[in-house]
């Protein structure tokens, strides 16, 4: 309206302008302006602050008198006419104002009052007291009896009970039901055109009407086909939900057998494990577990921890519901379509199948079984035994520097030198002709005659063990450099002087070649020293690795080294190596030949036994594994198919170990008897096991100082 | 990749040509990877363990003929289409066009999976093998709220409860079913239906939780796979006892939540129905006019078969129509099911109010039995003379009928799974029930036979002796050839029995000896050591673990030669016994604990 006015105006108020000057007249157009964009009281605002003149603006000035009354009127309110309040409430046509607020406080949060005596100011300034609360039930029957109570409302503002008229409801009712307030208002009045185009001069465009304007649209008409074209074609239906039509048919009809499953072999998931006992809603007793138990569950890791744990309830009515039943499924869907599949043989064999047929222990009789005699003297660890080639006599050296001859029927100690030192090992001359003793402790090596010779032989044996020049070095032999052939006075016999301690002897079978081993001897750790000559000589090949046994071949001129990874065989005649032999242990401690020659047995510090046939392979045949700790020594029989192992473990291991000359067949190897009784010492046990020359006997040398002889 | 198209530097050939990883599948199908799993689970196609991971061992990997299998599948073209199609939707929305977009989601693409239940499922054995999982998830959600914001729509719930209804209501007609268990987990079912044993699991009738770590998309997919295989299975096993599928149940017991005994009557009588259909058809075979008019009329039983449903079975159930019924189906079935459809034959049961109808409505008629409860639609009041046993599931009964016998619901499952009537002694009202053994364990084989297992056995034992001639009545008839026969046979087996007889006490008489020669050997060596007053004397003492320590050595020495491969499998082997053995000690443990409680207290 306001807008409307002020259009209508200005072309008046542009022909005053123009005769008043440009000044003016671009002040009016500027008013103009601000009239299209503001509201009209900012209008009548800056109008206030040009002088138009009176007659132009009858409108603005009388409603600006308006205002003055107004405000004066509110002077004359402070001096409190209510009257002219009444009036000015007759003026203003918001319903708001048609009773005038009591309380001036404002549209303030009402609980700012909860506390006070008063619920705000009047207009006058003063305190509203609060009235006096009627308690609830007072109320209640208050209400009860009055019949209008429905229409009382309580104004919390001005802290009064409100009557709504019938007036007031029907207007209330309207407007809940979304329509005008007043009833006769009509929202659908014609509409007065309050502005017309046609006969203006000057019209706001005087552009010619388009062309669009009179044509039907092409684009809609183009939409149009479109859509009607959909319609036949069926892309567009109008039925609200597409038919469910039931396309039940039996699927499997021709069920023939031929029909097979395409793609790739499928395997089926395997079906889900069916519920025992203990899943049961009322389990037997023994499977639920008690609360021990259930608290001991806590302790183990939450991923082994068992899924589900036993309950009783006690009747059907009180079992609820499982709360892991959607979860549980929901895992059983992920492993259906995410876990790998693969097909795993189940093994459903019977443990006893997997062990292999061994002949009957019956039939490989004789061999040692049970101890017979022990020999005790020593006072320390019995390092090394070895028996008499005609086996009447067995000798010892022990961790206490002494060396014992002891009578095998009887166990009495035949003899005792005192060496001094650790004896590493003893070892009897193999002809029965030459009783020697040699023996091993430190950094000598002495040859004993031991006095159960018979005259004649004593006097072979006194001029063996003569020496001409006892320290005199004879310059042709370069290896004499560093052993010395001397006599023992002490002892009677030639000991022999090393540059590093001896580990090891071995006699050759003719009894006139003695072999040591010095681990820390390098290049010249292996010596072959010869009895008749009093010669030593060094062994000329390389080694790796320390040297930990040896052994001459039983009736070859072969000799076999065994260093800590792998066992050498050198043919001594041509001077060359003949083969390598890998057991692929961890650490060979002792080797053993058999009788034939053809076949090795290598005891590891991991406690396998490997046996090798020297003519198949260079890797072992088989590959044993009876003991828990280290192996210490390894022995063959010299005429029984027996061999021995003995280890840390305290226990002895006696097998058949039969040769076949048919050299299509392979060794048989047969565990015949675990052979106990030796205690623990020092965390080692049994440190020497030897086979009675003639008989199926075994001796054992143990670390707790005791000799024990197993026979059959 | 395929044969025609490898890159340059691709392999040909091994591991790395035949596998590809999940990332890689999902890119050479070119689909997202919820279509790729969608498809996936409607394929049944499954990841496989290559034997050499070429890409790393944190792959999932696939074989690439699965992979090919997948891109020739018309369901990949039909997954790619609702995505456009949910574009347009989602396009028309943004736009604020809600005609279009409302109209679009009503002519959303769809895609049936009965086609693809072929192809996995070949003949119709497959897939009643492979229902288990299926039977298990529908009968999940069958119990499930529907909940919108997971897309759980009541439609597939009603869906869902419609076909586990038909499945159990075939079941039970049928007599299938075997052996119920009721876990904590919910109540597992056992049914043999033509030769398979298919097992399931139906959660507890209250309310389930829905948890929210679980991915209800997934589980979606493959309800609509199974839905699709149970309908197809119940529209075949239907069909092979001549009932029109889907049935249509009387509207008054379906608003009364009695869906499966509604579906059982309305099996009952349209198998009745089509006996007398084909009764009639049968005389009047020769005239072709009426066989016409027999067709028509055939065409709209539905409307007839619900009325005449009711009228027949509420007569009286054991009319003659049923009689004929059944014993022409008995003809056919196994020795098993017959036991099952007599075993509660005769007996009449009444629920009560408390008790879980829906699992015992499934059960007792499953084994012949007739069954009622309180509430609207119930075929027989409580109030009928005729009710054997009336189950209850409350501490205290106030108002008993003398004429019947009042049993907590593990009675039903207990004598079903052992098929034997157990006295109801024991689950009588406000006793504590004896133990409810699961019937998918052979105590023999798992080593620890609890002890109400036993008292079953012997129940079993007694039950069936009873049916069983005595022995010693057949002694008057000696003049039958074939009684004559049989008691040369049982002479000769005396006999045999006498020489077992003697032949075990002349075994124990060695074994006697034996031990006798034994411990005078111990005797001996002790006389000899205490004559020799050495120092061997706990050597002697030695001898008796001596005897064990020889076991062990035998047992050592044949380890000894047996290579490391089969050490390991052999001990491996060992280690499982050891557990085993542990966890049945554990058991007797707290048996004997209990028993001494038990005892004391």
């Amino acid at each position: 309206m306001l807008t409307n006015r002020l259009t209508m105006k200005t072309p008046k108020n542009k022909k005053q302008h123009k005769e008043e000057g440009p000044e003016n007249i671009n002040g009016t157009l500027r008013i103009i302006e601000q009239q299209l964009d503001q509201a009209a009281d900012k209008y009548e605002d800056s109008s206030s602050d040009y002088d138009f003149e009176a007659v132009e603006n009858e409108d603005v000035v009388s409603s600006d008198d308006g205002n003055d009354d107004d405000t004066r009127n509110n002077s004359k309110m402070d001096g409190g006419g209510s009257d002219d309040s009444r009036e000015i409430i007759e003026e203003s046509d918001s319903s708001e104002d048609e009773v005038a607020p009591r309380n001036t406080v404002g549209s303030v949060p009402l609980e700012w009052y909860k506390d006070e005596e008063h619920i705000g100011y009047n207009l006058a300034g003063k305190k509203i007291k609060k009235k006096e609360r009627q308690n609830k039930l007072d109320s209640f029957l208050a209400s009860a009896d009055d019949s209008k109570s429905w229409r009382k409302i309580y104004d919390e503002y001005n802290d009064e009970e409100v009557e709504l008229t019938k007036g007031d409801t029907k207007l209330i009712r309207r407007l809940l039901e979304g329509k005008a307030p007043h009833a006769d208002f009509d929202p659908y009045q014609p509409y007065v055109e309050f502005f017309a185009w046609d006969d203006s001069k000057h019209p706001l465009s005087n552009a010619p009407e388009p062309k669009r304007r009179f044509i039907p649209s092409k684009w809609e008409s183009k939409k149009v086909l479109e859509l009607v074209r959909a319609f036949r074609m069926g892309r567009i239906k109008f039925d609200d939900k597409p038919k469910e039509e039931s396309n039940l048919y039996d699927v499997w009809a021709d069920d023939s057998s031929l029909a097979e499953r395409q793609g790739l072999a499928h395997i089926p998931a395997p079906k889900f494990k069916l519920p025992g006992h203990e899943e049961s809603f009322n389990p037997s007793g023994e499977y639920i577990p008690s609360q021990e138990e259930i608290n001991a569950l806590q302790l183990i890791p939450e991923e082994d921890r068992p899924k589900f744990i036993a309950q009783r309830f006690k009747s059907y009515r009180s079992v609820p519901a499982f709360d892991k039943a959607v979860s549980e499924r929901f895992g059983r869907c992920l492993d259906l379509y995410l876990c790998p599949r693969a097909r795993k043989k189940r093994i459903n064999i019977d443990p006893e199948t997997l062990k292999p047929k061994l002949p009957s222990r019956k039939d490989l009789k004789p061999y040692p079984t049970t101890c017979y005699l022990e020999y005790k003297g020593h006072k320390g660890p019995v390092i090394s035994v070895t028996a008499e080639s005609t086996g009447q006599w067995i000798a010892s050296g022990s961790n206490d520097g002494s060396v014992r001859v002891w009578e095998v029927e009887t166990g009495r100690c035949l003899r005792v030198w005192d060496i001094g030192e650790p004896v590493q090992q003893v070892v009897w001359n193999p002809l029965p002709e030459l009783p020697l003793l040699a023996i091993a402790a430190g950094q000598d090596v002495f040859i004993l005659k031991t006095g159960l010779e018979s005259e004649e032989e004593q006097k072979k044996i006194e001029e063996l063990l003569r020496i001409e020049t006892p320290t005199a070095p004879d310059d042709s032999d370069k290896n004499a450099s560093f052993i010395t052939w001397g006599l023992d006075e002490k002892h009677g016999g030639i000991r022999l002087k090393h540059f590093k301690t001896v580990s090891s002897l071995e006699w050759h079978r003719k009894g006139d070649y003695l072999s040591t081993l010095m681990p820390h001897g390098e290049s010249r750790s292996v010596l072959i020293h010869q009895l008749s000559k009093k010669l030593t000589q060094r062994i000329p090949y390389k080694l790796r690795g320390l040297p930990v046994s040896s052994a001459f071949h039983p009736n070859r001129s072969i000799f076999f080294i065994s260093t800590k990874k792998d066992v050498r065989v050198f043919d001594l005649l041509k001077q060359k190596l003949l083969k390598k032999l890998e057991p692929g242990v961890r650490e060979v401690s002792s080797i053993g030949i058999h009788p034939g020659g053809d076949n090795v047995i290598v005891g590891s510090k991991d406690g396998k036994l490997c046996w090798f046939d020297m003519d198949l392979s260079s890797h072992p045949y088989k590959v044993l594994k009876p003991h828990k700790k280290d192996i210490s020594k390894v022995s063959f029989h010299h005429s029984y198919p027996l061999f021995s192992s003995c280890s840390d473990d305290c226990t002895a291991y006696v097998f058949h170990g039969k040769v076949y000359s048919d050299l299509n067949q392979n060794p048989l190897i047969v565990p015949l008897e675990i052979l106990r009784g030796h205690a623990s010492a020092d965390g080692r046990g049994v440190l020497d096991c030897k086979f009675h020359p003639r008989q199926p006997w075994l001796f054992t040398a143990g670390a707790d100082s005791v000799i024990r002889l197993y026979c059959h | 990749m395929p044969k025609h198209y490898r890159l340059p530097g691709k392999k040909k050939e091994g591991n790395a040509a035949k596998y590809m990883t999940r990332s890689q599948a999902v890119k050479y199908l070119q689909v997202s990877l919820s279509v790729f799993r969608q498809l996936c689970i409607h394929k049944g196609v499954f990841p496989r363990e290559p034997k050499k991971k070429v890409k790393g061992n944190h792959h999932t990997y696939y074989h690439i003929k699965d992979i090919l299998f997948l891109k020739h599948e018309p369901l990949l073209e039909t997954l790619r289409e609702i995505r456009v199609h949910e574009k347009k939707v989602k396009k028309a929305e943004s736009k604020k066009n809600r005609n279009l977009a409302e109209r679009l989601e009503r002519h959303k693409p769809d895609y049936s999976l009965d086609r693809l239940v072929k192809e996995r499922y070949p003949t119709f054995v497959d897939a009643l093998r492979d229902l288990d999982d299926c039977l298990s998830m529908v009968h999940l959600f069958a119990a499930l709220p529907a909940v919108e914001r997971e897309h759980i729509e009541v439609d597939r719930i009603h869906k869902c409860r419609r076909l586990s209804h038909e499945w159990q209501a075939y079941i039970s007609r049928t007599h299938k079913l075997r052996k119920t268990f009721i876990s904590v987990k919910g109540i597992y079912y056992q049914a043999e239906v033509q030769g398979q044993i298919v097992t399931w699991l139906t959660p507890h009738a209250l309310q389930q939780v829905l948890p929210s770590d679980v991915d209800y998309k997934i589980m979606l997919t493959f309800l609509k796979f199974y839905e699709t295989q149970l309908e197809l299975v119940n529209y075949k096993l239907y069909q092979s006892i001549n009932v029109k599928y889907p049935p249509i149940l009387d509207p008054r017991l379906e608003a009364l939540a009695a869906d499966l005994y509604g579906l059982t009557r309305y099996l009952d009588a349209s198998a009745r129905a089509s006996l007398v259909e084909s009764i009639d058809v049968r005389p009047s075979g020769s005239d072709q006019n009426e066989e016409q008019q027999e067709g028509t009329k055939l065409e709209e039983p539905e409307l007839r078969l619900a009325q005449l449903q009711h009228n027949l079975s509420s007569s009286e159930p054991g009319s003659l129509m049923r009689l004929v019924d059944d014993v022409r189906e008995e003809d056919e079935d196994d020795e098993e099911t017959k036991e099952c459809r007599n075993f509660f034959k005769g007996m009449k049961f009444f629920l009560s109010r408390e008790v879980p109808r829906e699992s015992l409505l499934f059960v007792i008629p499953a084994f012949g039995g007739m069954i009622s409860w309180e509430g609207e639609g119930a075929p027989f009041p409580e109030s009928d003379s005729s009710i054997t046993h009336q189950i209850v599931d409350r501490p205290t009964q106030k108002r008993m009928f003398l004429s019947r016998e009042y049993v907590q619901p593990q009675w039903i499952y207990d004598c079903i799974n052992f098929r034997v009537i157990l006295p109801t002694d024991e689950y009588l009202v406000g006793r504590v029930a004896p133990p409810h053994l699961s019937p998918f364990v052979d105590n023999e084989e798992e080593g620890h036979v609890p002890e109400y297992a036993e008292t079953i056995k012997r129940l079993q034992a007694a039950a069936r002796k009873e049916v069983l001639p005595l022995p010693g009545a057949g002694e008057d008839d000696l003049g039958d050839p074939q009684n004559l026969q049989g008691i040369i046979d049982r002479a000769e087996e005396i006999e045999a029995a006498e020489k077992k007889r003697k032949m075990a006490i002349l075994q124990k008489q060695y074994l006697d000896e034996l031990k006798m020669e034994l411990e005078s050997c111990q005797y001996h060596d002790h006389s000899d050591t205490s004559k020799l007053k050495d120092a061997e004397g706990p050597d002697a003492e030695d001898s008796l673990p001596n005897l064990k320590q020889i076991a062990e050595d035998a047992e050592n020495m044949s380890k000894v030669l047996i290579s490391r491969k089969k050490r390991k499998l052999l001990e491996a082997m060992e280690i499982g016994k050891d557990r085993k053995k542990a966890h049945i000690k554990l058991l007797k443990e707290r048996k004997k604990k209990i028993d001494e409680a038990e005892k004391s207290g």
